[in-house]
């Protein structure tokens, strides 16, 4: 054999068998070079006065998706962070004399009753819904495996008014019609997903939703009550939602299932919540030395210095505020990044099962990019996702 | 397939092996034969599905382990995967522009330079573009619309300070004389009817339109009806000066651009708060000057000093001077502002009538009534 040639070292093509097996999905992904993203994400997004964050959150998506391994090959996520930065520019101009209308709105509204601009909010409610949906399409079209891309249709303005009178249900049942509305509008977004021709679906139920999850709807008061009980009772919804979530999800005689287990993701939202008080100790020292310091820099008593205010007009202690308070937020984005989007990602993951991948084998490539000003309305009226 | 080609020669040997293809069209994974000639061939069973020239070779996203190509002239998601180290080794020495769409070092430092410049020109805006803007279009604004500010700002105070009227009828009458004469003397509309509400605070503000508030904290404090009376002109001062328009244009923009940078449109996160008052307060100190100018000049046509207002600022703050830079403080300080009333007074004699006798003053004193404070 040529020295210069190769044998074929793909995987063995699997026989084909009668009832094929369950296919369980993978991450490949690299914890640390995830950190390492992250880490250079954050001080950039310092550096950039914040305008980085497009093409941070493009990095995180090409790292998950790419990572993510359904029967041996990896999604690829397509989306450049210019996009995003398009689309909020885009976003921007129309919402300049959206928020300009809102206010003279509301001051006719306040002419007529005091606070009665305040339902005006409920108009931004449904805007941030319009820009949940798109900017899932974006995310959708930009998601490609094997060569083939999801895509959407449907519309966002149908979905944010469905979205809004649901939530206005959940508002009066307080919050026990929550699994239908999420059913109904998880069957909406799915019967508008495709990939390539194949549609999806959802079948999952509200009631099915609800019979797993009542008793934590009873405890919310508690958890409400006693913050301590908050994480559990958060930790184990998020946990049944997404199983439920999973579970509910076709494409085309592809079937999806997830077999999480409900206290999963606890001990994650415990180690932010440790993450957090430690930086705020952290935080809170910090504070007091630069005022200890300041202070005797300036020569009088700390009771003098707190009495007078004139704590509030120091120039050098103002500037060294907003640096450990820039500090402070970046480390917590760390934090949650870390594990509220890579490790829940992998822990939801690793409990996932596709049946039936065959029916995708042979799936024809359709679907149109959907441009990125629904990502732009997310980032402007501070509803984004992922 | 490889030994199939050497051995029947008919093609010249080069390099061959095995990669997964996916065509674009179709979610078919084609196990594929690699040619690496002239150009890069993909063949499938003998037939050659599709050629890449090296140019046109670019990375993909993928795995860790895998290398992921696509090009630029085949459809824009066919993808082909290499999972041998050797001959992805080989690809790569071969594809000259293989990263030149991804992001790099170049693009970073792009964005950085870019987001830099932004940050400046919003910067020099807040500073330099939005005071003048909030000064060109302040005329512009119909005073319609300015009363009707007021009107909204006036509802809003009657529902949080609703039981809280004081209505002592002999001190409302000193009041209204009180304000009625100010009014007159700084040439406004004389037929919105002003109060004073019952908190211990130590502060007067105007509406536009001209409605006037005082709390009986200030009240209280007052020895003499001119000390109230200039605090009520400096607050008048704003009214006919539109600062509160100004103020509004002012804000609203300055929390917008500010906003922008942080990625926060609706202005309300901590530290666009905190900036943002650097910014507003230097801006607010001048049209507070200004209100003082104009507070001495009302008093003054009323043959009345002005300085008593400035001692009753001083009993409400105490002194300021020598307390770190006043930087952030919206106010000048109260000595400075007593100092230049004390040195407007030296040059007009006190020409005027008291503006309220000894009993109107006593009653406007008692206006909020024994113990509703």
């Amino acid at each position: 054999m040529n020295d210069m040639s190769w044998t074929p070292l793909g995987p063995p093509q699997p026989q084909p068998q009668p009832v094929p097996p369950p296919m369980p999905v993978a991450f490949s992904g690299n914890r640390k070079d995830f950190f390492h993203l992250i880490v250079r994400g954050a001080g950039l997004e310092l550096v950039t006065v914040g305008f980085y964050r497009f093409w941070l959150a493009t990095d995180i998506r090409r790292h998950l998706w790419s990572n993510t391994l359904v029967d041996g090959d990896g999604a690829e996520y397509t989306g450049r962070g210019k996009e995003l930065l398009i689309g909020f520019l885009v976003a921007l101009a129309i919402l300049v004399p959206v928020y300009l209308a809102y206010f003279l709105a509301g001051l006719e509204a306040e002419h007529v009753k005091a606070f009665a601009s305040l339902p005006l909010v409920a108009f931004f409610y449904v805007f941030g819904q319009f820009a949940i949906y798109r900017a899932r399409r974006y995310r959708l079209t930009r998601t490609v495996w094997r060569g083939v891309r999801f895509w959407m249709s449907g519309s966002g303005w149908i979905y944010a008014l469905q979205a809004s009178l649901w939530g206005l249900l959940v508002l009066v049942t307080l919050g026990l019609a929550l699994p239908w509305r999420e059913a109904a509008l998880e069957r909406y977004k799915m019967r508008h997903s495709y990939y390539g021709d194949l549609q999806g679906s959802f079948e999952g139920s509200g009631w099915e939703f609800f019979k797993r999850a009542w008793w934590l709807w009873l405890l919310t008061p508690f958890a409400l009550y006693l913050m301590i009980f908050a994480p559990f009772v958060y930790g184990a919804y998020k946990a049944i939602e997404w199983r439920w979530w999973l579970s509910g999800i076709r494409f085309g005689e592809v079937r999806l299932e997830s077999t999480l287990r409900r206290s999963a993701l606890i001990g994650l939202y415990w180690k932010v919540i440790g993450w957090i008080t430690l930086l705020g100790v952290v935080f809170l020292g910090y504070l007091l030395l630069c005022t200890f310091l300041v202070a005797s820099i300036d020569g009088s008593s700390i009771e003098t210095f707190f009495k007078t205010e004139a704590f509030a007009k120091s120039i050098p202690l103002l500037a060294l505020l907003v640096i450990g308070y820039l500090a402070f937020a970046l480390s917590l984005n760390v934090v949650m990044r870390v594990y509220l989007l890579r490790d829940l990602w992998i822990r939801v993951l690793s409990s996932t099962i596709v049946h039936n991948l065959e029916a995708a084998a042979n799936v024809t490539a359709r679907g149109e990019l959907a441009n990125a000003l629904g990502e732009g309305f997310a980032d402007g009226l501070d509803v984004a996702g992922f | 397939m490889t030994l199939e080609d050497d051995a029947t020669g008919a093609v010249r040997p080069s390099q061959e092996a095995t990669a997964i293809y996916f065509d674009g069209t179709s979610s078919r994974r084609h196990i594929v034969a690699l040619r690496l000639g002239e150009t890069l061939e993909i063949g499938e069973d003998g037939a050659t599905l599709a050629r890449w020239s090296y140019a046109d070779i670019r990375r993909a996203d993928s795995p860790s382990g895998i290398l992921r190509l696509s090009c630029l002239a085949a459809p824009s998601l066919a993808r082909l995967e290499v999972r041998d180290a050797r001959l992805a080794a080989d690809l790569v020495a071969r594809c000259f522009h293989l990263e030149d769409n991804l992001p790099n070092r170049k693009g970073v430092a792009a964005i950085v330079g870019w987001s830099l410049a932004a940050a400046v020109s919003i910067v020099l805006v807040v500073l330099f573009g939005v005071p003048r803007a909030a000064e060109r279009l302040t005329p512009l604004m119909p005073d319609s619309f300015e009363r009707r500010l007021g009107d909204v700002a006036d509802a809003q105070v009657k529902v949080i300070f609703d039981a809280k009227h004081c209505s002592n009828a002999a001190g409302q009458v000193a009041f209204e004389k009180l304000v009625g004469a100010l009014r007159r003397s700084a040439g406004l509309d004389n037929a919105v009817q002003s109060a004073v509400l019952a908190t211990s605070v130590p502060n007067a503000f105007a509406l536009p339109g001209g409605k006037v508030y005082l709390f009986n904290g200030l009240l209280a404090k007052a020895e003499n009806p001119d000390e109230i009376a200039g605090v009520l002109a400096h607050e008048l001062g704003h009214v006919r000066h539109r600062d509160s328009m100004r103020e509004l244009i002012h804000n609203g923009g300055t929390s917008f651009l500010i906003g922008l940078l942080f990625g926060d449109i609706t202005g309300s996160g901590a530290l666009i708060f905190a900036s943002r008052t650097l910014v507003t307060s230097s801006y607010s100190r001048d049209a507070e000057t200004n209100a003082d100018s104009f507070a001495i000049e009302t008093m003054h046509r009323l043959g009345r000093p002005a300085k008593p207002m400035g001692e009753l600022m001083l009993r409400v703050t105490g002194k300021e001077g020598g307390k770190g830079l006043s930087l952030v403080s919206s106010h000048p300080l109260t000595e400075d502002r007593l100092a230049r009333m004390g040195n407007a007074d030296g040059g007009s004699a006190i020409t005027g009538a008291p503006l309220l006798s000894a009993a109107e003053w006593q009653a406007l004193k008692g206006i909020c009534g024994a113990g509703k404070v």
